[in-house]
């Protein structure tokens, strides 16, 4: 029922940083790093490592559970009965942590601030592998983040004994009543920001029928709110959100009652719900329509093959990034496409907002198109070459794509009211939704 | 989070009026260097040697700057234990920042250096009364860090003077240290069980969980300390942080499984019965799916699964399917868990079950689990569906995943007995794919799905072989064991020849596929299928009566041998897995020549008299003879010895003269001295085997062994 400890891998898989492991041989966290750069080096294609990794080289049983950040790796190692589920819950929130105190996290900066990377470490993780306080309101007073004026105020401290100067971060932490919350914040300007990302996931079969395509959403928000603000926010259609997960803040028994949520924000960025898109005219959840069809027709041949892929928007807003990876199998030798496009709007062949590359390294071709409008359709043409006579490509496309300021929910705020407290406040909220789909052909 | 401390700020800001021309010179460096960590991180080792200098100067910035280059070292792993007496002397420092790096510094070394720890206990125990509840905190940490039994003492009394603690925070870590307290030097058990009542009295949420927990770890089997607060724990269940919701969940559940009656499902007479205790934390719990915690989510759904009325139980479907959507790692673990329910209670997740298709870019053991998942939740009215979906799956480019998706296909036909027809025409489909693992996979499942509709009297109304010799079962078994010829004259014909596959038109009768698969035996290269189609050729390969050129054996037979005979020499291991050592390729290579012996063995068996064949089988013997694996040698000198009595001249011949001779001669001088007559060697060979199950578990897995059942029989009555 523990964490053994965690290692943070650089992306050449040699250690940054790593928790003490004082009671394990001192080959243990190295096995696991051994384990873990092995099983990458050998997966076949990109995303097919298991993330939790047995190692059984040690008389007791263990494993390696990771998480990809940027290029780099995090390890949690586990033995004996530990739950994979409390490692990974705790990197998750190890890296939010993380992101929350330097912005971005890289080799750079965990490099950078390695002493405070470290007290986060004894903060989060006490040594008998049990996850303590991971609130980054409360962490932010027992650990000074790296802003140049904390670091300022820190340094600045007395040489002269008189004036324990301990107080300054001693008393300030712990003293506020909310576990999530600061206490004492004032801002000059109080404002509260709402990001509502939707992400649909979906499968299309081989004969273009969807098989599964849900609407995942969150709400992210970002509160700079003085003293102990008291939030309601209610929607005009709270109906379509099922399957709901909040932040610790949200007053469960309200939403349960009346589909409100009544919370006291922590400062800074959280995320506040996650939640299912529910059609409302359907009591069970029922597909949503996926914004964009393709056509393939694809060709196999011995030692490679040809396609030719059309691509049409079914929406009226315009889809960006858009990007569709095939993956050619570990024997494909090369990709040779060309890009034409057709319909009203657009008048150039080969217009320049497409793209297409093929990674030798993850055998994948990848066709970007930085702007999809509403009408016409994209088409890419090419042919593949591989090693072996009956080459193996994956048979499904991996359609992405994001949608600025829309919504497949629509779900629309009512209103914010802010209890407790007399200030103004600004509020803001703002639509983004992203797409994952799987074509099959 | 800017991260700027406003707080800090405003009290600190009269202060730093202060004090900021006098040390303005030395910020301005730090400022122009962007706190130049990095530099640190990377400095050289032989900077090192000016640690121990800087720790002892007068300046703090001096000091922290030596500090950081000793926390830089130890995530080298560097050894830094001969720093200690100088790190030591700060930890009274006044600057709390020096103080907290200097503490983890102690965290890290205490346990490795607990002697060099002992002598500044001292200054540990003071810290315990600081002002400021981190430092206390951290104090007690390191004393409880520190592993030798003969400090347990003191530290007990600082682990009872924290649990008092006015700050929730410091009462947390007295909750730990008493777990370490405990692992240290188990003597202190009562002494500690009594901090634990004050300690499970707490408040605080803050402290709530890391107190369950700590009980659950020192005395896992006190759960009577439970008793009172029972229901307080429940009800601060929403309070207490994440972490601890999922320690506290947990040891509540196995006081509800030990303590409380178990819910009685709603009968005729009387609606569900459930304990009020029970319902209160059902209760409690249950808002907790909405966190978004997936430990938390996870533990809830644990507490539903083992203590919630029949009733209730459906309220787990949706947060367990809601955590498949939350990161990839989370959902490879969250699908495991839902493996387990899904098995045990289907019902929950059939209408969902289109949330479980496998993806192109999932991660292959997720896509194993998911195909495991669909598989537990394949009733009459979604099979149609999941077909589709496994042969799809089929064209994956994972091997293992192939595998996995053709053997699913064979569970379907077991599972829904009705769809067998539309399976096996899928697999047949797969037989003329361009991929070797597919075919390969293909033909290790038809094999196991013919065979059991052969053996199963009521499936298929071909069946007649199992039921002919089972009817014979008893005779024969007597008539081996005794080994009197006088016995087996009650046996008419071979056995075999009087079983009559009535012949059903249909396309996909059992013997139709072989018949295909027999036809097919050059493009079927994978040596686990290559073996299961030639011991499928010789088990199935008989026809009764005449009016085939081989009699009693069917057309299609004898050419497999003809060509598996050919190729003998030549089997190698197809595709080997990579870095497979050399014995695994051998073996493989070694099972398609041991099938093709026995399928050798079983035709002449057949057929005694055709000539052509006997040639054939005596080829392949010699062959074996010579072979450089001693199985395929021991097999075929086994099989020799067998049929000696059965059929004339398959070790040599009256009228040709040679290796067979020789080997007549040698074989005459060793033998025991029992010669086997026709009916019994063909009970030896073609009987024992029962019908395969295909086990959910290990699917794929069993053919191998199964191929050898044959063999393993035989030896025990060659002895």
């Amino acid at each position: 029922m523990a964490i053994d400890g965690l290692i943070i891998l650089d992306p050449a898989g040699r250690p940054i940083i790593q928790s003490s492991y004082t009671t394990y041989p001192a080959a243990y966290p190295l096995l696991h790093i051994e384990a873990l750069n092995n099983a990458l080096a050998k997966a076949p294609r990109e995303g097919s490592v298991d993330p939790v990794i047995y190692v059984g080289e040690l008389s007791c049983s263990s494993a390696c559970c990771h998480v990809e950040v940027g290029e780099m790796r995090f390890i949690a190692t586990i033995s004996g009965d530990a739950d994979p589920l409390i490692a990974f819950a705790f990197l998750h929130a190890f890296i939010e942590i993380l992101h929350d105190y330097f912005g971005t996290v890289s080799v750079a900066t965990l490099k950078d601030n390695f002493d405070i990377v470290y007290q986060l470490l004894e903060e989060t993780l006490d040594s008998s592998g049990h996850p303590l306080t991971t609130s980054p309101n409360a962490l932010s007073d027992i650990v000074l983040s790296p802003s140049l004026i904390s670091k300022l105020l820190a340094s600045v401290s007395p040489a002269t004994p008189g004036v324990p100067s301990a107080r300054q971060g001693g008393y300030g932490a712990f003293a506020s009543p909310i576990p999530w919350r600061k206490a004492g914040v004032r801002h000059n300007h109080n404002e509260i920001l709402f990001d509502v990302v939707e992400e649909m996931r979906g499968i299309v079969g081989k004969n273009g029928t969807t098989l599964v395509s849900n609407v995942f959403g969150k709400i992210e928000s970002n509160a700079k709110l003085s003293g102990t603000p008291d939030l309601t926010l209610t929607f005009t259609n709270a109906n379509v959100m099922t399957e709901c997960a909040f932040h610790p803040c949200v007053r469960l028994q309200k939403w349960t009652r009346d589909n409100a949520l009544s919370f006291v924000p922590p400062e800074g960025r959280f995320v506040l719900a996650d939640y299912q898109y529910r059609p409302p005219q359907s009591a069970v959840i029922s597909n949503v329509p996926i914004p964009l069809s393709l056509k393939a027709n694809m060709d196999m041949g011995e030692f490679g093959g040809t396609f030719a892929l059309t691509l049409t928007s079914r929406l009226i807003k315009v889809m960006e990034n858009l990007e569709l990876k095939f993956y050619l199998g570990e024997d494909a030798t090369s990709a040779q496409c060309t890009l034409s496009s057709a319909g009203s709007s657009v008048g150039s062949v080969g217009s320049a907002d497409g793209s297409w590359a093929f990674d030798m390294r993850t055998k994948t071709l990848r066709w970007e198109i930085l702007n999809m409008r509403s009408s016409g359709s994209w088409i890419l043409r090419g042919s593949w070459t591989s090693k072996i006579k009956a080459p193996r490509p994956a048979h499904a496309f991996q359609i992405r794509f994001e949608i600025p300021s829309y919504s497949f929910s629509s779900l629309k705020v009512d209103q914010l009211r802010l209890s407790s407290e007399t200030y103004k406040m600004y509020k803001g909220v703002r639509m983004r939704s992203k797409g994952s789909i799987e074509w099959r052909w | 989070m800017d991260g700027i401390n406003l707080n800090a700020l405003s009290e600190n800001a009269t202060r730093l009026g202060m004090r900021i021309q006098e040390t303005i010179a030395e910020h301005t460096r730090d400022l122009s260097l962007t706190r130049g960590g990095s530099s640190l991180f990377d400095m050289a080792d032989d900077k090192a040697k000016n640690i121990t200098k800087q720790l002892e100067s007068s300046s703090d910035r001096e000091k922290l700057d030596a500090m950081k280059r000793l926390i830089a070292l130890i995530s080298k792993n560097r050894p830094v234990s001969s720093y200690f007496p100088a790190v030591v002397k700060n930890v009274a420092s006044p600057n709390l920042e020096l103080r907290k790096l200097v503490y983890i510094y102690l965290l890290r070394c205490a346990p490795s250096e607990p002697d060099l720890a002992l002598l500044s206990i001292n200054t540990f125990q003071r810290d315990l009364a600081d002002p400021s509840p981190l430092i206390r905190a951290m104090a007690l940490r390191v004393l409880s860090g520190i592993r030798v039994p003969t400090v347990a003492t003191i530290v007990l009394m600082a682990v009872r003077k924290s649990a008092a603690d006015p700050s929730p925070y410091v009462r947390k870590a007295a909750a730990l240290a008493v777990m370490k307290v405990y692992k240290l030097d188990q003597a202190h058990h009562t002494a500690l069980l009594d901090i634990m009542t004050t300690l499970l009295r707490d408040r605080s949420p803050l402290s709530l969980g890391t107190a369950v927990l700590a009980l659950d770890t020192i005395a896992p089997s006190r759960l009577d300390l439970l008793h009172v607060h029972f229901r307080r724990l429940c009800r601060a269940l929403p309070d207490i942080d994440a972490w601890g919701q999922v320690d506290v969940l947990r040891v509540l559940v196995r006081y509800a499984r030990t303590m409380l009656p178990k819910p009685v499902p709603a009968s005729e007479k009387q609606g569900e019965e459930v304990d009020k205790d029970l319902k209160l934390l059902l209760a409690c719990a249950e808002p907790l799916f909405m966190n978004n915690n997936p430990a938390v989510v996870l533990a809830v759904a644990r507490a539903f699964y083992y203590l919630a009325p029949p009733s209730m139980l459906s309220k787990i479907a949706a947060p367990l399917l809601r955590l498949l959507s939350v990161s990839r790692e989370v959902e490879r673990v969250a699908l495991v868990y839902l493996l387990v329910v899904a098995r045990s209670h289907p019902v929950l997740f059939i209408t969902s079950h289109n949330r479980l298709l496998v993806r192109g870019d999932d991660a292959e053991q997720v896509k194993r689990t998911k195909i495991c998942v669909l598989l537990a939740l394949c009733t009459v009215d979604n099979h149609q569906t999941l077909l589709r979906e496994f042969v799809d799956y089929a064209q994956d480019t994972d091997d293992s995943v192939v595998g996995d998706a053709v053997h699913a296909i064979g569970r379907i036909a077991s599972l829904v007995p009705s769809s067998t027809p539309q399976c096996l025409t899928a697999l047949m489909g797969m037989i003329n794919s361009k991929q070797d693992i597919i075919v390969s996979n293909a033909v290790l499942v038809l094999k196991s799905l013919v065979q059991n509709q052969l053996l199963t009297p009521s499936s298929a109304s071909t069946m007649t072989l199992a039921t002919s010799l089972s009817s014979q079962h008893a005779l024969l078994t007597s008539s081996i064991l005794s080994l009197t010829p006088s016995i087996s004259t009650s046996l008419s014909a071979a056995p075999l020849s009087s079983t009559s596959p009535e012949s059903t038109p249909a396309a996909q009768a059992p013997l139709s596929i072989i018949a295909q698969l027999a036809r097919r035996i050059d493009d079927i290269r994978h040596p686990h299928a290559r073996a299961c189609v030639l011991w499928l050729v010789g088990q199935y390969g008989s026809v009764p009566g005449t009016g085939t050129t081989v009699e009693g054996v069917a057309d299609w037979a004898p050419d497999v041998l003809r060509k598996a005979a050919k190729s003998f020499n030549t089997e190698v291991c197809f595709n080997p897995p990579r870095n497979s050592p050399a014995y695994v390729k051998s073996y493989q290579a070694s099972l398609v020549k041991l099938q093709t012996l026995t399928l050798a063995a079983k035709l002449i068996l057949l057929a005694p008299t055709h000539r052509t064949l006997v040639l054939l089988a005596r080829h392949v013997l010699t062959l074996a003879r010579y072979d450089e694996d001693w199985d395929v040698r021991d097999r075929a000198r086994m099989l020799g010895a067998l049929l000696v009595g059965a059929v004339a001249g398959v070790l040599s011949s009256n009228d040709e003269e040679g290796i067979g001779e020789n080997w007549n001669k040698e074989e005459q001088a060793g033998r025991l001295g029992v010669v086997l007559r026709r009916e019994q060697v063909t009970r030896v060979l073609f009987e024992g085997k029962t019908g395969t199950i295909e086990e959910e578990q290990a699917a794929g897995k069993c053919f191998c062994l199964l191929i050898f059942d044959t063999a393993r029989f035989v030896c025990d009555y060659e002895l």
